[in-house]
């Protein structure tokens, strides 16, 4: 048959993966919500403190913002509501990082169980796809839109962080270089590594929420970050950042390396199905 | 060139052979009817020969492509249509046969065109944008039937297509495949329904005898159980065998169930002969009618021969 215009399967696919998630209602609702909720309610944290943290005991308040500074030298020569607000920004805007891992792990969860039990492995195998492609396509239709609205989270996060914050240096306290850094870097590698995962489990699993559990395994390090920031045992640097792409990128390596061995033509259709 | 060949085809999985030493030859524009028992491993050859899996040993060419060595090109020239429809519940009808074609690089304006061919022909065209998951099995089976064809590939496998279908759309399917035929497209038909099998195939093979015999179903029945001629009497059949079995071109005779049955090797030359001794001996025949075996018996009876040589 003629082919004018060769067809990228791959884009094929992901076009595919996105029209069956957005008819899905209980599926975009687990997507959208997360990042609404992750964006609003710190905003609307930091601008409770910023409102009524004057109304507190000065004292308290004085005594609590002299030893955090000690902790934390980056947070000193500010007043009390601005180190509140940064502090308490600072936990909150770690908790971003808990969006690339719950939810690509939606999306490529469904997406690879979906095959299964609409059984259209075989009759999709049969076709002249790569199984890179395939692999590739499924990876992407849960990356990019998990990627994107991480990021679109983290922009209506740092607008709202703009109009409520005590004053551009909470700001710039808050949306550091770090975490810019982590969110642009480490975000996208941490959704790499929970898809690859995800597809492994997917492989194993009939049901979509079995294939998610992997997510409850990757969210554990980020809570050991949110600790460290908490317990003053971490800052998120720009060095520290960096690293943690590195480290990240190494993983999301051997994860894609380790998924990419399972998914193979015959092992999908013999064993998967 | 043959469309389908397979030389020694042999499929292991661990400890267990689904598929052993299988030897093939399907010319272009045949229609093969692949039948055999569950789990006889029809299955196996047919994921084989679509380059789904690969065969532990022997060789198999496809099209023209040997699989294990120019498995896209196999890919490429093979429609499939799997046990199961396995067709996206939340996409319309159209979204499936268009993303299925875009994977066999079939441009999106030609899909489309295809589409609307199949879709008309399957009857569903009024349902087009409809999702698949809303539709019966019968329509489920017919869009998936239009998937295999949506590249035009040479070479199609139908896995039990009419399977589950009530009998209109199954002849619709039916009346599908005899177009396909008249295409000249080689179709290679797994199925249980021996009538189909029958009516549709040029060849027939039944899988899980050892030594696999390939032929049409008229040269197997002519094999199995020869050809021969059915008489009816008033009377008791019994007392004309000896008049039959007389004459020099009757292999034999035998009289039960009220019919005499006599086996000669051209009835239609052979009948007037016959008719006219019976008469003249003073039989009251009521009725002659040829001797008749469905694939059926032809299975049955190439299952129970095979059984008894290999125990």
């Amino acid at each position: 048959m003629d082919n004018p215009r060769p067809v990228n399967k791959v884009l094929l696919i992901m076009r595919k993966e996105w029209m069956e998630i957005i008819q899905q209602r209980a599926l975009v609702l687990t997507m959208i919500l997360p990042p609404l909720l992750f964006a609003l309610i710190p905003v609307g944290a930091l601008f409770a403190i910023g409102t009524f943290a004057g109304m507190a005991d000065t004292k308290d308040i004085k005594d609590l913002a002299d030893t955090l500074s000690k902790l934390n030298p980056a947070l000193a020569n500010m007043n009390e509501i601005e180190l509140a607000q940064a502090i308490i920004g600072q936990q909150l805007a770690t908790l971003f990082f808990l969006m690339p891992v719950i939810l690509p792990s939606v999306i490529s969860s469904y997406s690879v169980v979906g095959e299964k039990t609409s059984q259209t492995l075989e009759p999709l195998l049969a076709t002249p796809v790569k199984t890179w492609e395939l692999l590739l396509a499924k990876c992407l239709a849960a990356l990019v839109p998990s990627v994107v609205l991480t990021w679109l989270s983290a922009a209506l996060f740092a607008g709202g962080l703009a109009l409520v914050a005590a004053s551009p240096a909470v700001f710039t306290k808050i949306i550091n270089a770090g975490w810019l850094l982590v969110l642009f870097l480490c975000a996208p590698l941490l959704a790499l590594i929970t898809i690859a995962l995800t597809i492994a489990v997917s492989a194993r699993a009939n049901d979509p929420r079995t294939a998610q559990q992997i997510s409850a395994v990757l969210i554990l390090p980020i809570m050991l970050v949110f600790l460290g920031q908490i317990t003053g045992l971490l800052v998120l640097s720009p060095f520290v950042a960096l690293l943690g792409a590195v480290v990240l990128a190494l993983l999301a390596a051997l994860a894609l390396w380790f998924t990419g061995r399972l998914f193979q033509r015959e092992t999908i259709l013999t064993r998967w199905s | 060139m043959n469309a389908i060949e397979t030389t020694g085809l042999t499929r292991k999985f661990g400890e267990r052979t689904a598929v052993e030493g299988l030897t093939l030859s399907i010319p272009h524009g045949t229609v093969f009817g692949f039948l055999g028992p569950n789990g006889a491993g029809k299955t196996t050859t047919v994921r084989m020969l679509a380059a789904l899996i690969a065969p532990t040993s022997g060789t198999a060419t496809v099209n023209g492509h040997q699989i294990g060595v120019e498995n896209e090109a196999v890919r490429r020239s093979v429609g499939i249509l799997t046990e199961t429809p396995g067709l996206y519940g939340k996409l319309t009808a159209m979204q499936n046969l268009v993303f299925f074609a875009g994977l066999y690089e079939v441009d999106e304006a030609t899909a489309k065109k295809q589409a609307e061919r199949y879709l008309k022909l399957m009857e569903l065209w009024e349902r087009r944008d409809d999702k698949v998951a809303g539709f019966s099995k019968g329509m489920r089976q017919k869009v998936a039937i239009a998937r295999a064809l949506i590249h035009e590939p040479p070479v199609v496998f139908l896995d039990e297509p009419t399977a589950g279908l009530d009998p209109e759309a199954a002849r619709t399917v039916r009346d599908f495949i005899r177009e396909l035929h008249v295409e000249g497209r080689t179709i290679f038909l797994t199925t249980h329904n021996l009538t189909e099998a029958d009516e549709l195939c040029d060849l027939i093979a039944v899988f899980r005898t050892r030594q696999m015999r390939v032929d049409t179903p008229a040269n197997l029945r002519r094999a199995l159980f020869g050809t021969g001629t059915l008489v009816q009497f008033t009377t008791d059949p019994a007392q004309w065998v000896t008049v039959a079995k007389a004459l020099p071109f009757v292999h034999d005779a035998s009289a039960h169930d009220g019919t005499l049955a006599i086996r000669m090797d051209d009835p239609d030359k052979q009948n007037p002969l016959l008719v006219q001794a019976l008469v003249e001996a003073g039989a009251p025949i009521r009725y002659v009618e040829p001797m008749t075996h469905s694939l059926e018996d032809v299975y049955l009876e190439l299952i129970a021969e095979d059984e008894a040589k290999n125990g």
